[in-house]
């Protein structure tokens, strides 16, 4: 017993490398003559390694657990475990994905909001240069209507109208387009009767594209006073108007509203006014709730939907001022209460059509 | 300088350098820092915060022998390598207990780490051993045997914490706790 508790000693020693050396060469001396000893020495050194191992992980894990107890496991837990929510247990489990995808969308919109914004570019351009061609075309469009509408004056019926215009005298003066008459050998105005009279042109403006017309026919006689007056303010967007014009044999009406307070491109001596107008109904007064005039229908821009012009009643005013003024007999009233104030439109269209005449030219 | 460095999560060379020198505050740094990340994957993945604590130990473990054998080379970032290893472990442990393994939810890259995580297992089953044989030994053995190895007492401070009269008697009471505990730990 005591011998053997002495081996196990010095078996120990060893391995650690406790011996001296010359202890050391005579317990080596011992373990290669007796295989016993040789054998407890080598098992004794599996456990040792073993013993070993189990210490280090033993105290490594202590360690660990010493500093495992300085984390709010809890708090962590909550902040990590499993959302309820669906959708930010997602979020949670894809952030770099999602943020990826976001990132991409974001990127596709933005690229597809430049190339967006290109093209409108190039499509405003094309825009724009068509309405350039689109104001001497739907000028030309009306002059092209005389035109046609004058052509076959060489033929068996003559009588075709050209265009509307109103009174602004009640002894005869007729208001409309310059276009209308451009280029008229014989000019006549037929009212809502069907009565027709020879006029002359008494006043042109080109500029402002108006024209004062002198009923010259003696079976005229005299209108009475004028319903309407002229507006002298301009008329603001949205003011609701119509129209009254001849676009065929019997009086149309239209009905709309006052879109923009420049004509086309910006023109400055027009508006633009939302309402149904066609050929023809060039010269005809248009007129807000209150019976008065705000402009004359002059055009409209062809390939866009209810974009009509008018050219403003202040050039009216202007036209009405270069007729000698002891000509006019009972003219329109400037800026006055018109008559037709208050009634409803219906009442103020059979008032006014009697003052509207188509415009019948010849050349 | 310093004191930030010790508060964030430490450099994977820090780490490494301070396992190598039995740093304390480095493997301490190392677990603060990186025990949210499993937390996290296995509270997402059927388990609770008592098996965080287990796989990330083990993890560390794994860990820690690998740079004490000198074979870790820091070819991957140190989070990456305890993220698989404690991935690997969860994922034995689920099919250990047979519940499903599929759809995992994962919240970093995944290394293959299947080696190491094996040659823990084998160190594992060796650690279990001995502990079982530690706990068959009864006291006062199993106190003798590990403030011995494990505290590295000394015969004379084991001596004087029993009460034994002489060290003598104190070897002979360590001599019959050995030899019962290889007996036990050789046939097991």
């Amino acid at each position: 017993m005591r011998n053997e508790i002495e081996l196990e000693a010095i078996i120990e020693d060893y391995l650690k490398g406790k011996l001296t050396a010359d202890e050391q060469q005579a317990f080596e001396q011992l373990r290669a003559n007796d295989p016993i000893v040789d054998h407890r020495v080598v098992a004794h050194k599996v456990f040792l390694e073993s013993m070993q191992q189990y210490a280090d992980i033993l105290l490594l894990k202590e360690q660990m657990d010493a500093v495992h107890k300085t984390i709010d496991v809890d708090s962590l837990s909550d902040d990590l475990k499993p959302h309820p929510s669906k959708i930010v247990r997602m979020w949670r489990n894809n952030k770099s994905a999602i943020a990826v995808a976001a990132s991409f969308l974001v990127l596709a919109m933005v690229m597809l909001y430049s190339i967006q914004s290109q093209t409108k570019k190039d499509g405003s351009f094309e825009a724009l240069s068509r309405e350039v061609n689109k104001i001497s075309r739907s000028q030309n469009d009306l002059i092209r209507n005389i035109k046609s509408n004058n052509t076959p004056k060489s033929s068996a019926t003559p009588a075709k109208f050209g265009g509307s215009g109103f009174a602004i005298s009640s002894n005869g003066y007729i208001l409309t387009n310059y276009h209308v008459i451009k280029g008229a050998d014989s000019l006549y105005v037929q009212n809502n009767k069907g009565a027709s009279f020879k006029v002359k042109a008494a006043y042109t403006d080109p500029v402002n594209d108006i024209a004062v017309l002198k009923i010259s026919d003696l079976s005229f006689e005299n209108l009475g006073s004028l319903p309407y007056s002229i507006k002298m303010t301009t008329a603001g967007i949205g003011e609701a108007v119509y129209t009254l014009g001849y676009p065929k044999d019997d009086v149309v009406l239209g009905d709309g509203y006052v879109s923009s307070k420049t004509g086309i491109n910006g023109d400055t001596l027009a508006y633009q006014v939302a309402i149904p107008v066609n050929p023809g109904n060039s010269g005809g007064p248009l007129i807000d709730n209150n019976g008065n005039i705000v402009g004359v229908i002059n055009g409209k821009q062809d390939k866009v939907d209810g974009a009509a012009f008018a050219v403003k009643s202040k050039y009216i005013m202007e036209a009405l001022n270069a007729i000698p003024q002891d000509s006019l007999n009972r003219r329109v009233a400037f800026g006055k209460k018109s008559s037709l104030k208050g009634l409803k439109r219906d009442k103020q269209v059979a008032k006014i059509q009697d003052y509207v005449f188509m415009i019948k030219v010849y050349n | 300088m310093s004191i930030k460095l010790s508060s964030s999560v430490p450099t994977d060379r820090e780490v490494v350098l301070g396992i190598l020198n039995n740093s304390e505050e480095a493997l301490n740094k190392l677990y603060v820092a990186y025990f949210p990340m499993v937390l996290q994957f296995i509270l997402n993945n059927n388990g609770d915060d008592d098996d965080a604590k287990d796989v990330y130990q083990e993890a560390i473990i794994v860990l820690y022998n690998k740079i004490k054998s000198g074979s870790f080379e820091l070819n991957s970032k140190l989070k990456t390598y305890i993220y698989a290893v404690s991935r690997r472990i969860w994922l034995k442990k689920l099919t250990q207990h047979s519940k499903k393994t599929n759809n995992i939810t994962d919240f970093e890259d995944v290394l293959v780490v299947d080696d190491d995580v094996e040659q823990h297992e084998q160190k594992d089953m060796q650690f279990d051993k001995m502990k079982v044989a530690l706990e068959g030994l009864g006291e006062p053995c199993k106190t003798i045997i590990e403030d011995f190895y494990i505290h590295s007492l000394s015969m004379q401070d084991i001596c004087e914490k029993f009460g034994y009269t002489n060290t003598d008697n104190a070897k002979t009471q360590k001599y019959k706790c050995l030899q019962r505990l290889k007996k036990i730990f050789f046939q097991s």
